[in-house]
C-alpha cells in the first residue's frame, strides 16, 4: 500500500487520469490508416546461459538460463506513427512500449504512451534488442527496474522530440518527457503498467540533448537530466516502513564514438536523492558510470571489454534499498556474427553488488548467448 | 591489407564484371514523379531512413530484394556501407525511432507498382533495364564503370 500520509488526494487521481488519456489516444491513433503508410515488424530472440561462481555468498552461485523473444511493430503514416514492443521470456511477459506519435513537422514529433526513459543511454540505444548490443550483460546502472536498476526505465506520458540540422550535416537532437514515474516496492522500482494500471504513481520529467557531428554517422555525445518523484509502497518491505517518498535527480553525460574498427561507449551518471522518512529527509549522492570498448577484428569477430565504476555508493541509503545493484564490474568478451543476423557471444565478468551488509557481495559470471533478429 | 581495402577491391572487381553487361546503376522514380533531381547525399540519407525532403516532397526509398550484384554495388558505392552495417542501421531505425525500414520490392513488377502508387518514392536498377521501361524516369546515374 502506498504511504499516503503526506500527500493530497489530487496526486493520485491525476496520474491515473493522465494514463487513461494516454490509453485512449493510443487506441484512437492506432486506427488511423493513411495512404502511403509504411509498417514493419521485428522479432529479436536470444538464448542465454550464465554460471555464477566464486561468490562471496555461496547461495548466489549456480547456473541460469533464459530464452527471450522481443516483438516489435512500427507504423508510419504521413503524420502519425505507432510503436508497440512486447517482451516474452521464461521470466516475464510484459508490454514494454506502446506509443503513438504525431509528426508536427519534418523535425518534430510528439509521442504519447509508454516508452523507455530518454535519460538511460544504453536503454534508449538498444532497448530489448539483445542482438543489437555487443555485450550480453547491460551495465548495472542501466539495468531494467525488475533487475535492480537504480533509475526509472519506463515512463508513461508525453515525449517531445525535435531535431536541429545544420548545413555542415551535424544535428542536435532535443528530447523532453513528462510522465508517470515508477513506485518503489520491495527491493525494486515498479513502473506503471498500461495493461494493469494502478494509482500511486507520481511524475517524472526528463530532458536530453544529443550532438551528432554527422547525420550519416552513429557517433554522438550528449547530456541528460531527469527528476522522478518515486512513491514508496511502505508495506512491501520492513526496510521501507518509515519511508514515504524518494525524489531522484540524475544528471548524466554519455558518448558513443567509433573510429574505424574501434568503438567506445561511455556514460557517467550523478545521482542526487532526497529520501523522505517519517522523521525527516535524508540526502544521498553517488556516481555510477561505465566505459565499454569494442574492437572489430573482422567483419565477423568483435572483442570487447567494459569497466563499471562507482563513487559514494558505500554510504548510499538509496542503494541499501537496492542491494543487487552492480556498482563495480570488469568484463571481457568476444562476439561472432554469422549468417545474416545471428551472433554468438561469450563473456566473463567479475562484479561487486552493494549487498545487504556493510561489505559488498562479489561474484564472477561466465555467460554465453545466441541472439538473432527476424526477418 | 585492411578489411576495407579488401572490400573495395572485391567491389571494384565485381563492378568491373557487372559493368561489362550492365555499365551503370541509375536512380529511378515513376515517370510522373514530382522528383526531378536529388543529390547523392540525399539519396544516402533516404536509404538510411533519415527524413529527406526534396522540393517540398518527402522522399521514400525503396530497397530491392536480394539481387546480389545490384545490391552489393549499390551499398558499397552509394550508401558506402557493408551489408552488415547497413542492416544494423536499419534495425536501429525500428528499435530506436519506431521508423519502419524502407520498403523492399521483390522483382521489377513489384517495384514498378510501388513507384506508381507512391510518386515520391525512389529506387535503383541497372541502367539497361531502366532505359527500356517507359513507366520509369531516370533521375541520375549513381554508379558507373569507368
Amino acid at each position: 500500500m502506498t504511504n499516503s500520509r503526506n500527500k493530497p488526494p489530487w496526486r493520485y487521481w491525476r496520474p491515473v487520469t493522465l494514463a487513461r488519456c494516454v490509453l485512449l489516444a493510443c487506441s484512437a491513433s492506432s486506427h488511423l490508416v493513411l495512404a502511403d503508410a509504411q509498417q514493419d515488424m521485428l522479432v529479436f530472440v536470444s538464448l542465454e546461459g550464465s554460471k555464477t561462481f566464486s561468490a562471496s555468498d555461496p547461495a548466489t552461485e549456480g547456473f541460469k538460463d533464459r530464452a527471450t523473444a522481443d516483438f516489435l511493430y512500427s507504423y508510419k503514416g504521413d503524420q502519425f506513427r505507432f510503436l508497440a514492443e512486447y517482451v516474452l521470456s521464461d521470466a516475464e511477459s510484459e508490454l514494454e512500449r506502446l506509443k503513438a506519435g504525431w509528426d508536427i513537422d519534418a523535425r518534430t514529433t510528439l509521442w504519447f504512451g509508454r516508452f523507455h526513459s530518454i535519460s538511460n543511454y544504453w536503454t534508449s540505444e538498444y532497448h530489448h534488442g539483445k542482438y543489437m548490443q555487443t555485450s550480453i550483460s547491460r551495465p548495472g546502472l542501466e539495468e531494467w527496474e525488475d533487475e535492480s536498476g537504480p533509475m526509472p526505465s519506463h515512463i508513461t506520458g508525453l515525449w517531445l522530440e525535435h531535431e536541429l540540422s545544420h548545413n555542415d550535416e551535424s544535428v542536435i537532437n532535443l528530447g523532453l518527457t513528462l510522465g508517470l514515474a515508477p513506485v518503489f516496492s520491495g527491493q525494486e522500482l515498479v513502473p506503471f503498467a498500461i495493461l494493469d494500471p494502478e494509482s500511486g504513481h507520481d511524475l517524472a520529467i526528463s530532458a536530453r540533448v544529443v550532438y551528432r557531428p554527422d547525420v550519416l554517422s552513429t557517433n554522438q555525445v550528449g547530456m541528460a537530466m531527469s527528476h522522478s518523484d518515486i512513491s514508496v509502497l511502505s508495506g512491501s518491505s520492513p526496510s521501507l516502513a518509515s519511508l514515504n517518498d524518494i525524489r531522484q535527480l540524475t544528471l548524466n553525460a554519455f558518448s558513443n564514438w567509433q573510429w574505424q574498427e574501434w568503438r567506445l561507449i561511455a556514460n557517467l551518471v550523478y545521482f542526487h536523492l532526497d529520501l523522505h522518512y517519517d522523521n525527516g529527509a535524508v540526502r544521498d549522492n553517488f556516481v555510477l558510470g561505465y566505459l565499454q570498448g569494442e574492437y572489430e577484428v573482422s567483419d565477423k569477430w568483435t572483442v570487447f571489454g567494459r569497466t563499471e565504476i562507482a563513487t559514494g555508493e558505500d554510504d548510499s541509503l538509496y542503494l541499501q534499498l537496492l542491494p543487487a545493484v552492480v556498482a563495480h564490474r570488469t568484463l571481457l568478451g568476444v562476439r561472432r556474427d554469422f549468417a545474416r543476423s545471428h551472433s554468438l557471444t561469450l563473456e566473463v565478468s567479475k562484479s561487486k553488488s552493494k549487498g545487504l551488509g556493510l561489505s559488498h557481495d562479489s561474484f564472477n559470471d561466465l555467460r554465453i548467448q545466441w541472439s538473432a533478429v527476424f526477418p | 591489407m585492411s578489411i576495407g581495402r579488401v572490400s573495395l577491391v572485391v567491389v571494384l572487381l565485381l563492378g568491373g564484371h557487372v559493368a561489362a553487361a550492365e555499365h551503370a546503376i541509375v536512380l529511378v522514380a515513376d515517370a510522373d514523379s514530382p522528383i526531378n533531381d536529388i543529390s547523392p547525399l540525399d539519396v544516402r540519407k533516404a536509404y538510411l531512413g533519415i527524413s529527406t525532403v526534396v522540393d517540398g516532397h518527402r522522399v521514400r526509398a525503396v530497397r530491392r530484394k536480394d539481387n546480389g550484384r545490384l545490391n552489393q554495388v549499390f551499398l558499397q558505392s552509394v550508401v558506402a556501407m557493408s551489408r552488415r552495417t547497413y542492416d544494423r542501421r536499419l534495425l536501429s531505425l525500428v528499435l530506436k525511432f519506431g521508423t519502419p525500414r524502407p520498403t523492399v520490392a521483390d522483382g521489377t513488377d513489384e517495384l514498378l507498382a510501388i513507384l506508381a502508387r507512391s510518386p515520391t518514392s525512389i529506387s535503383y536498377m541497372w541502367k539497361s533495364e531502366a532505359e527500356t521501361n517507359p513507366q520509369l524516369k531516370i533521375i541520375r546515374v549513381l554508379w558507373q564503370d569507368h
